[in-house]
């Protein structure tokens, strides 16, 4: 990235959190909603083999050059590519994400080919979560410009990329937050707890 | 009298003379600069007898046409592109901008903004257009005006969304912040479009005050500003008599209906709806409203629990209900007879239906609970459809069908693709026991870990023969056109390779600019730009070393006529890369290290010093017309030269691999220039 020369000089936002009491009450647990991560079989696949023999593949050579394989425990939903590496989304838990990616491999195995299971890694994992009281989005964006982008007319929530850690946030005036960008489940709940206190004081 | 201090005496009285161009100390008369740069105009005479000052015009935003000392080449091209794109774009800039009717500090301003976006290269694959209406709008939010994302996507017929994202980033990348829409901005405009006449201004006024009321009641965070003033003219329309339908505002504001509709539902649930137009041109009331979205999510949870209590109270109902049930069934399963056939049958046969459908993914143990609790739960479900004795014939038919499961299983799994017909029934056996011998290590080895996979789940997501095949025909008649395409492609490319002209489309590499060797000698730059190139091992170093030592003897000077020719033939190669067929001794015989000439570095740097050598090499040059000498080198186009070429070096056969090519000259794209072959 580019080192933004900042318009007007403000305080860094990272700070506000030791000192403040209200940083310890929130009792509130950010929910993991998705977890993507991708795995590497190790071999070579035909996807029509695959396609036309398992029962919950679809592939579209048109439109899109993988199979979208589905199973329903954990309910997840694999993009499975030719060369061997297959993106698995919509577990809940990491746990999950692995096992379901596991199961993928096993279902590969059983069509035929010598998958195996190298480098398994989680891509991104989304939370969300309820302050349970409204937000003032314009009055966050006037303090924290450098870090907020609000355009209603695009989007009705304001999007919030925090430095440290490197997630972001989107408000919404209800008082719900979704925190994605972040690759261990540590990161969310840091975020959540970086940006609770800010919230609160609109 | 500039100041300075003379070196020779120290006096500080220099003269200094614009016209000759020099500074001269008045005291010891030394000349202290010479050949000043003037900034005189000159003049010089037309054909026609009239004078013209010397110079040229240059415009203010493109770039001057500077000739840049050196070598220039890249550079310039580069020069010329860039401002031919901020040309391009202010073009188009002001195009835009006039139909938006922005003024001329406006288009100035996204102008500027639109070369700092080009300098960071924000521009490259983006569509123009798209990053012309981004700096556009980013001038509008900055000076206030009220014109809309809309707008612009409107006059460019394309998604506004597309817009908004590079709006994003361009406002990212330039780390401008631009203030948040304020919807009181657009209120004239709009109110102007529903001409209200003389009245114009008082229902604008109206209209600004119910927005400051609706932005008090927390209405209009993330809502698109356009819809909230929409809702608000029509509101203030009304309060001032005038006839404006739905209909005609939306057409105004470039909102859904149903929008509209839901801001003023939203504004009828505040209490301020409640009063009458006067009251409410004078009374500001204290209280504000949570926003809209905040209150429906409160709604929605509140339900969610209610829901889950009431839930929870009907199973503790059912648990009471179903004892009395199970103490009532008893009483007549033992005074009722046995269930009817068909009635029978029937049970049976859902009942096995469902315990097959389950045994794939279940234990039978767990299967035989799941059911008993399942038939529990449902009683009074079953009973509603099949008659109160029904329940007691299920659970009863459940337990001999745990017994059938075992055979039912295997008839339907039979025809399923086992293990040894796949062929792969070793690699399955290698991995699990690869598994077994090494659990821990399972990831670090990259073998599937089966732990917590159950093979019967697995094989449920596998199709069986039949079912294969139906899915195959579907899939073909589904995918017919891209199968033709795709044999069609391969057709054309067996038959361009037997041709021999098939050219594969590899990914373009783009040229990579490498750094300029600084080098004090000739000797050392090529040594430099050896080792930049790595260069094969056929050129024989030795021979290349020798080349810097001067001095006396005829294999010295053998050694330094060699290097004056290459380098005066590198000069004249610089100056002249086309001219190769010209009848001049330079450029003929003596062809070793040929190579070295298309180094640029080296051919700057050697540029310099061998040229006093050029005189005395072009003195000898006759002398030795047809002197047979021992070369390593591509042979060049000169008709005189072709007789006497012997390679021991570097003759492996190949026709056209020379070291030039080896070293890549085609990096420079000087391609055409330098084809030396066999």
């Amino acid at each position: 990235g580019t080192t933004p020369l900042y318009p007007s000089p403000m305080t860094p936002m990272t700070p506000i959190t030791p000192a403040t009491p209200a940083s310890e009450s929130s009792g509130i647990v950010p929910q993991l909603q998705n977890i993507v991560s991708t795995v590497n079989l190790g071999c070579k696949l035909d996807l029509k083999t695959i396609a036309l023999r398992a029962r919950n593949a679809e592939y579209n050579p048109k439109r899109f050059a993988a199979v979208i394989m589905r199973i329903r425990e954990p309910r997840t939903t694999a993009l499975i590519f030719s060369s061997g590496k297959m993106v698995c989304t919509g577990a809940k838990s990491e746990e999950q994400s692995r096992l379901a990616a596991r199961k993928y491999a096993r279902v590969v195995q059983k069509l035929g080919f010598p998958a195996k299971f190298l480098d398994f890694k989680i891509q991104n994992m989304v939370g969300s979560c309820d302050v349970k009281f409204p937000i003032r989005l314009e009055g966050l964006v006037l303090t924290h410009q450098q870090f907020s982008s609000y355009e209603p007319e695009l989007f009705p929530g304001l999007i919030y990329r925090m430095i440290k850690p490197r997630i972001v946030l989107l408000i919404f005036v209800s008082g719900k937050v979704v925190l994605t960008g972040a690759k261990v489940r540590a990161e969310i709940y840091e975020a959540f707890e970086n940006i609770y206190p800010i919230l609160k004081g609109f | 009298m500039t100041g300075r201090v003379c070196r020779g005496c120290g006096g500080t009285d220099i003269e200094l003379d614009a016209a000759r161009g020099d500074a001269v100390c008045t005291g010891c008369g030394s000349v202290l600069e010479d050949n000043i740069i003037v900034s005189e105009v000159q003049f010089v005479e037309n054909s026609g007898g009239g004078s013209s000052a010397v110079g040229q015009f240059v415009s203010l935003d493109g770039a001057g046409k500077t000739p840049t000392l050196g070598g220039g080449f890249h550079v310039n091209l580069g020069k010329e592109s860039r401002a031919q794109t901020l040309q391009n774009g202010r073009r188009q800039i002001h195009h835009l901008g006039n139909q938006l009717q922005l003024n001329q500090h406006c288009l100035d301003t996204a102008f500027n903004f639109f070369k700092m976006a080009v300098s960071k290269h924000l521009t490259r694959g983006r569509k123009m257009a798209h990053v012309i209406a981004a700096c556009l709008y980013l001038v509008c939010r900055t000076e206030g005006t009220p014109h809309m994302l809309l707008d612009l996507s409107d006059l460019l017929q394309v998604n506004v969304y597309v817009l908004g994202k590079t709006f994003l980033l361009l406002a990212r990348e330039l780390c401008i912040n631009a203030p948040a829409i304020d919807p009181c901005l657009y209120i004239p405009r709009f109110a102007h479009l529903l001409e209200f006449g003389e009245k114009n201004h008082e229902v604008s006024m109206t209209a600004l005050r119910l927005l400051q009321r609706m932005k008090r009641d927390w209405m209009h965070t993330g809502r698109r500003p356009s819809g909230l003033c929409g809702a608000a003219l029509l509101v203030a329309a009304r309060m001032h008599d005038f006839r404006r339908t739905v209909k005609e505002v939306i057409s105004v504001v470039k909102v859904c209906e149903s929008t509209l509709r839901k801001r003023l539902t939203e504004f009828e649930d505040t209490p301020t709806s409640q009063l009458t137009v006067d009251e409410f041109m004078k009374i500001d009331l204290e209280e504000e409203c949570d926003p809209p979205s905040y209150t429906a999510g409160q709604r929605k949870l509140r339900l969610k629990q209610l829901e889950q209590v009431l839930s929870k109270k009907l199973e503790e109902v059912e648990g009471e209900i179903s004892t009395y049930q199970d103490a009532i069934e008893n009483e007549l399963e033992s005074s009722r007879p046995k269930a009817k056939g068909a009635l029978a049958n029937l049970t049976r046969d859902g009942s096995v239906e469902d315990t097959t459908s389950s045994v794939f993914g279940e234990d039978d143990a767990e299967d035989e609970e799941l059911e008993a609790a399942a038939s529990h739960l449902n009683k009074d479900f079953y009973q509603e459809i099949l008659g109160s004795g029904l329940s007691s014939s299920s659970e009863g038919a459940g337990d001999p069908d745990g017994d059938t499961r075992p055979p039912a299983l295997e008839s339907l799994l039979g025809p399923l693709p086992t293990a040894a017909s796949l062929g792969i029934s070793d690699s399955i056996r290698e991995c699990i026991s690869s598994q077994s011998q090494d659990p821990t290590d399972a990831c670090g080895d990259g073998e599937l870990d089966l732990s917590g996979i159950d093979d019967l789940e697995i094989d449920r997501y596998i199709l069986n023969e039949a079912e294969a095949r139906v899915k195959a025909e579907l899939w073909m008649r589904e995918n017919a056109e891209y199968l033709r395409e795709q044999r069609e492609k391969e057709a054309r490319i067996a038959k361009e390779k037997e041709l021999g002209i098939y050219k594969e489309h590899k990914p373009k590499k783009s040229c990579k600019r490498r750094e300029p060797i600084q080098a004090s000698t000739a000797g050392e730059a090529i040594e430099k730009m050896l080792e930049q190139k790595k260069i094969s091992s056929k050129i024989n170093y030795s021979v290349l070393r020798d080349l810097n030592s001067k001095g006396g003897g005829g294999l010295q000077e053998e050694d330094a006529q060699p290097e004056g020719r290459t380098a005066t033939r590198k000069l004249s190669r610089r100056k002249t890369p086309a001219r190769r067929h010209r009848a001049d001794p330079v450029t003929g015989v003596g062809k070793r290290l040929r190579p070295m000439v298309s180094a640029q570095p080296a051919k700057k740097a050697a540029a310099g010093e061998p040229l006093p050598l050029s005189p005395s090499t072009l003195g000898a040059e006759p002398a030795r017309p047809t002197a047979v000498l021992v070369e390593s080198g591509p042979v060049s186009y000169h008709p005189e030269d072709d007789p006497d070429e012997d390679d021991p070096d570097e003759d492996d056969g190949e026709p056209c691999v020379s070291a030039l090519q080896m070293m890549g000259s085609g990096d420079y794209g000087c391609d055409g220039e330098e084809d030396d072959g066999y």
